[in-house]
């Protein structure tokens, strides 16, 4: 029992420094933050475009090009040039949601008829889903991109599921703000897969 | 002016732009280069003679920067083999030992201007990344085809 310990105090001080983490992003960032977000440089039209960027960048069909006419230290350049574009994707995804869900804050924090459970069903949600993306990060950076197709094909549905959450939830909180956040942030952002 | 307006307006720019110039260039990566290149790298606005005459500067200069855009797009999407033929392709059409031209941008990375100035920063990455890895196996194939010819 007690060899378990340090590997339970490792995951409890994981725990605590990611929910810390989660609390500082989504609770104590003003309002002034959400409403111009630290924005990357990313147009409408390529934003629309997530999905297939992620198929681009995770499918299957450039490294079975490339482990059947290139010798192996090209396809050790192609699997190092492609875990660093997964990597970007990954934490760009990660940024995004992240933004959604602060707006969601700033506006549930305004609202008068605030549904509890739902709002809690919600952060448990986004929390398993920065669990799920921080792992993947990890295990992208470990095992590159082309292992990690199939999860990370799961994680984007989490985040379109993620994504009809808040749209449900913004709509039931406040129309307006809905109609505001919901059709400029929240679709063009994820954009649908 | 709404986005549509301004779309409305371009069109006809656009369609003398692809029927008369750019679609007497080989292909897509033939008019990329001829479009970043008609770009001043100090102003990010295109120039055009034929079509500011026609048209305006103005005008000119933002249908040229949408068909930039299109012709981006589709490369980004392309998938590597794909790259590679285009690349290998508009190679063949300069008048360039491909030895040479290689290795200039390689060295001097001359295709990071071919990006358009309003595109999404993942998609230059991606497009940045596959061009590298396109230039390198374009590089070995270089390589291993004057290896053979000396032997032979």
């Amino acid at each position: 029992m007690s060899q378990l310990l340090p590997y339970l105090f490792l995951g409890l001080l994981l725990l605590a420094v990611l929910v810390w983490w989660v609390w500082g992003a989504i609770i104590q960032r003003g309002a002034a933050e959400v409403l111009a977000p630290r924005q990357h440089r990313s147009s409408v039209r390529s934003v629309g475009l997530q999905g297939d960027l992620a198929e681009r960048i995770f499918g299957p069909q450039d490294w079975d090009f490339v482990s059947r006419e290139t010798p192996s230290e090209i396809q050790r350049m192609f699997q190092r040039e492609r875990t660093a574009l997964a990597l970007a994707w990954l934490r760009r995804m990660r940024l995004q949601v992240s933004q959604v869900m602060r707006a969601h804050v700033v506006v549930a924090q305004q609202s008068d008829d605030l549904q509890l459970a739902t709002e809690m069903r919600l952060a448990l949600s986004y929390f398993l889903f920065l669990i799920l993306c921080n792992s993947l990060i990890g295990w992208v950076w470990l095992h590159g991109p082309v292992r990690t197709r199939k999860i990370v094909g799961q994680t984007l549905q989490w985040a379109v599921r993620l994504r009809a959450a808040f749209e449900q939830l913004m709509a039931t909180i406040d129309p307006a703000s809905c109609r505001v956040v919901g059709a400029i942030s929240i679709t063009e952002r994820f954009g649908a897969k | 002016m709404s986005l549509k307006q301004r779309s409305i307006d371009l069109e006809p720019a656009i369609t003398d732009l692809r029927n008369r110039t750019l679609s007497r260039l080989p292909d897509d990566f033939s008019r990329l280069v001829y479009l970043a290149s008609s770009r001043d790298l100090n102003t990010g606005n295109y120039s055009h003679d034929g079509l500011a005459f026609h048209f305006s500067q103005n005008v000119a200069s933002k249908a040229m920067a949408l068909c930039h855009g299109e012709i981006f797009d589709r490369l980004v999407y392309a998938s590597l083999e794909e790259l590679i033929a285009e690349l290998h392709h508009y190679i063949c059409t300069t008048d360039e030992p491909p030895e040479d031209f290689l290795k200039s941008w390689e060295h001097l990375g001359s295709y990071r201007v071919t990006i358009p100035s309003e595109c999404d920063e993942l998609e230059a990455q991606v497009f940045l990344s596959n061009l590298k890895m396109a230039l390198t196996i374009l590089q070995t194939r270089q390589k291993h085809s004057s290896r053979d010819e000396q032997s032979a």
